[in-house]
């Protein structure tokens, strides 16, 4: 309901029932000003698409919204709250999670322990007691290590949680990342080209994985992708990105004969 | 070996404390900081037994009552812990070289505090520190214990979730902020404990090599438990264990070779004085050949593999 609602309101910057509001964010490194007071709202529930050609701030959004980067201006607010400069560890406790374009895994930690360091905000365990293996950081610790082990299970990876993230394949470190941001239990998860190296095979199961998650989990996605069919097939709404101003936003089948996007895409003379 | 333990009394206790304090190094070093400053709280606590055991409780006749030295012990971790927290909080906004430089000056202004200080004796130091046991190698009382229960705190640590917290952000500080955790907080914590282990160090060696004085915990220290550290093993507490242990009997096994006898003059003595350039050496050797150690987790999964294989 709220999708189709948001859907309707093609191009309207945010509105307070919005999960996430984008509010005329800018970012300026030095005199490049990557992203350019850009507003947008994500519903609750949305899968919402970020595409655009490279260089065009996708990533550097991602970076203001978990707090990796500060922005130059604007605001962002989430359940409401304005969360604009707040440290990464404090937007990943509030439920946002994400992954990386260049594959962020804790490489010479086995698969399993990947995902149980992300159970850190919906964990308690002080030092002394889970040192001393006291009976509740026991009954925690056995249930992070369930928790970490059904969701490799869910990407696929059941079968290595010893394996060392960095020897898996690139596509099962991209699930990997996956597992573990969803570890974090999150309401609202930051794809950044989940489907980047991957074969055809592998971005279908990799579509029918968003599906499945965000069904079941209730999650709001923001998906950055280069691969055009797997975003108009997934997304309920695309915003499209040139030189970090937002050029559409709206509905897949709108933003694609949007003439802007056109132009960006192909260049003037198309 | 009785003979065996007499003779060599200094240098095993000396190996035990070694090993102890390469775990100081080790443990900012799990969670990605390289932090020099342990030699530093281990001078401190050094000069809290040292002042509590000469001025506070005066030694009367006979042994000096080791349950003293352990409350000592315990004022000296509790003292370092509380100024590791003090000097971790603003050291650790710092990264990388910017953090060693900054424990090396740490280290450096101790020293020049405690060598113009009256209550640390000023350049003489306190001497005379009562002896809690008759026998230097009835050190090992107090040494061994203090490393079984730190290696045992971290190889539970490793498995917990303020270890995970600490690891992940060895292994990708941003990464690991993005899953939640707080970076400043776990780099104090590790940085904090690592000063709680060193003053502990220093209260018992102040007792064992009976005078403290501002060459206790210097630089040269640093540059030691770098050494065994790195050259040890860094990615595994064995590592340090192992480095402590073994290169600090390194320059007296040096020694005994260059006794022997047969020898050009000039190697002998290299090899009975160069302990600060074998180390250097070994440093510099480590890095490029065995940038995780001789010790690594993987060679220990190996060995236990070969065990339970044996085993079965």
């Amino acid at each position: 309901m709220s999708v189709a609602r948001a859907a309707a309101r093609d191009g309207a910057a945010g509105s307070a029932s919005d999960l996430l509001v984008v509010d005329r964010v800018t970012c300026r490194f030095g005199g490049v000003i990557a992203v350019n007071a850009v507003s947008f709202g994500v519903a609750r529930g949305e899968l919402f698409g970020l595409i655009g050609p490279n260089g065009a701030g996708k990533t550097t959004l991602f970076n203001l919204i978990t707090g990796l980067t500060s922005p130059s201006g604007g605001r962002l607010r989430y359940r409401g709250e304005d969360i604009t400069g707040l440290p990464p560890y404090r937007v990943a406790e509030r439920g946002i999670a994400r992954t990386f374009q260049n594959v962020r895994l804790f490489g010479e930690l086995g698969a399993l322990d990947n995902v149980m360091i992300a159970r850190h905000v919906r964990t308690h365990s002080g030092l002394v007691s889970g040192v001393l293996g006291l009976g509740p950081a026991r009954q925690e610790e056995r249930a992070t290590r369930e928790h970490a082990g059904a969701l490799l299970a869910l990407v696929g990876l059941a079968d290595r949680p010893e394996e060392r993230a960095r020897n898996l394949s690139y596509g099962d470190q991209r699930r990997l990342e996956i597992a573990r941001a969803l570890a974090l239990e999150p309401e609202l998860l930051l794809l950044d080209e989940p489907a980047a190296g991957m074969n055809s095979g592998e971005k279908r199961a990799l579509s029918d994985l968003i599906r499945s998650v965000r069904g079941r989990l209730g999650l709001t996605i923001l998906l950055i992708e280069h691969h055009v069919p797997l975003v108009m097939d997934l997304c309920d709404r695309i915003a499209v990105l040139n030189f970090g101003e937002l050029i559409a936003l709206g509905a897949p089948a709108a933003v694609q004969k949007n003439p802007a996007v056109i132009e960006a895409y192909l260049g003037d003379e198309a | 070996m009785a003979t065996f333990l007499a003779t060599y009394d200094f240098l095993l206790v000396s190996m035990v404390l070694a090993a102890v304090l390469a775990l100081t190094l080790y443990l900012p070093l799990m969670a990605g900081q390289l932090s020099v400053a342990s030699p530093g709280f281990y001078a401190l606590g050094g000069y809290i037994a040292a002042i509590m055991s000469t001025k506070v409780f005066p030694p009367g006749p006979g042994l000096y009552p080791v349950p003293l030295v352990l409350l000592e012990m315990a004022v000296a971790a509790m003292a370092s812990g509380v100024l590791g927290l003090a000097v971790g909080v603003p050291a650790l906004r710092l990264r990388g070289i910017f953090l060693a430089l900054a424990t090396i000056a740490f280290v450096q202004i101790l020293g020049v505090v405690a060598l113009n200080l009256d209550v640390t004796g000023g350049a003489i130091g306190i001497f005379g520190i009562p002896q809690p046991f008759s026998s230097q190698i009835q050190y090992m009382w107090l040494a061994i214990p203090l490393l079984l229960v730190s290696m045992l705190f971290i190889a539970r640590l490793e498995r917990t979730r303020t270890g995970r917290a600490l690891v992940a952000l060895r292994e990708d500080e941003l990464a690991a902020a993005a899953m939640g955790v707080n970076p400043t907080h776990y780099k104090v914590l590790a940085f904090t404990m690592s000063a709680v282990l060193a003053g502990a160090v220093g209260a018992i060696s102040a007792h064992f090599i009976n005078t403290w004085n501002s060459r206790q915990g210097t630089f040269d220290t640093s540059v030691s438990l770098m050494t065994f550290v790195l050259v040890g093993g860094s990615r595994t507490f064995v590592g340090p264990v192992v480095g402590g242990l073994v290169l600090t009997a390194l320059p007296e096994a040096l020694r005994g070779i260059a006794d022997v006898g047969g020898l050009p003059g000039w190697l002998a003595q290299f090899l009975r004085d160069g302990r600060l350039i074998i180390f250097g050496v070994l440093i510099a050797m480590g890095t490029v050949f065995f940038p995780h150690g001789l010790i690594t987790p993987g060679l220990l999964r190996r060995l236990g593999g070969r065990g339970r294989a044996s085993a079965a």
